[in-house]
């Protein structure tokens, strides 16, 4: 049997939960469980299921769009402003200054990328939180991390320095696996905070991009 | 002449009123489960067009206390998610019903006399 039928399905319950988005997350859930389930149902009714009788099945059930501005009437949601947002340089600058901001004016840049961030009528409270808790500072707290790491960081890293010389010593491995452990985790967490700035700054963007889609069915 | 456009607006329009109390009516003698009762309603003519927005219709029937739901084990399947009238939502059919009659005789009324 061809996977096309579960991609099908796949598509529509993700398309459908994004249409959904206005709704508060406990209705929204509930809605798409129902749905899902509906279509397990109708799926499990046919003896030799094809490709056209899930299509049939999602056709039914209509469009996801549909089904939203139906949901959004009952539960009284307002419903989206009908011409799509359109980014502006209040977007665009929220966008530079989370990333980049505290490298051009340290710490104050990425505030004003904050507040960028939660004046624009762009994104939901979701992204906002998202956009300033991942992370701070953007890759400017990253550059910090990484020059902290880098300078002084050996201590922590290699352990203390040798009590006779002095100095920190050059071969680590004595330390023993606990020291590559950490090794590793350092590396991990530098990583994860360079790459986790510029992730939440592609979201965000993907999030300013984000139109509806045309019908699935 | 009636374009088909305003024709499924008429339509929509008469169904939204009426909609949740054919549901609740669906429920009055037996409790159902979602993917049960939509092929109910799609059975009857005009009833539905998309037969998804019948579970917004459902969470809100639940929200409002007119249903209430159960989950049951299934033997082809997962779980079903069972709902069934509440106290309050057999009073609100039974108060549909009685505005229900009247009303539809007096348009009955109106709209063949000059049929």
């Amino acid at each position: 049997m061809s996977t096309t039928p579960d991609k099908l399905v796949e598509r529509y319950l993700k398309h459908l939960e994004v249409e959904l988005d206005d709704l508060p997350r406990d209705r929204r859930r509930e809605i798409v469980d129902e749905i899902a389930g509906h279509i397990v149902e109708a799926r499990a009714g046919l003896e030799h299921e094809t490709e056209a009788d899930v299509r049939n099945i999602l056709e039914a059930l209509g469009d996801p769009a549909d089904i939203a501005a139906d949901a959004r009437e009952r539960f009284e949601v307002e419903a989206p402003t009908a011409t799509p947002y359109k980014p502006g340089w209040i977007e665009v600058g929220a966008l530079v200054l989370l990333l980049v901001g505290a490298l051009i004016v340290p710490i104050v840049g990425w505030f004003i990328g904050v507040a960028l961030l939660w004046i624009s009528g762009a994104w939901n409270v979701r992204d906002k939180l998202i956009g300033t808790l991942f992370v701070p500072g953007g890759l400017g707290l990253s550059l910090f991390l990484l020059v902290s790491a880098g300078g002084g960081g050996s201590s922590t890293i290699c352990g203390d320095p040798d009590p006779k010389t002095g100095g920190y010593p050059f071969n680590c491995s004595e330390t023993g696996s606990s020291t590559s452990f950490t090794h590793v985790l350092t590396f991990a967490l530098v990583i994860a905070v360079v790459v986790t700035p510029i992730v939440t700054t592609a979201y965000l963007g993907y999030r300013l991009r984000r139109q509806p889609a045309a019908a699935t069915a | 002449m009636v374009d088909a456009g305003k024709q499924d607006a008429l339509l929509a329009q008469l169904r939204k009123g009426t909609l949740q109390y054919c549901v609740l009516a669906l429920l009055s003698d037996e409790e159902r489960y979602g993917f049960d009762l939509v092929r109910s309603l799609a059975e009857t003519d005009g009833m539905v067009t998309s037969e998804g927005t019948i579970y917004p219709l459902l969470s809100r029937l639940r929200r409002d206390g007119l249903v209430e739901t159960t989950w049951r084990e299934s033997s082809s399947g997962p779980p079903r998610r069972y709902y069934r009238l509440t106290k309050s939502g057999r009073a609100a059919l039974d108060a549909f019903k009685a505005e229900w009659g009247p009303f539809r005789d007096s348009v009955d009324h109106l709209v063949e006399r000059k049929a």
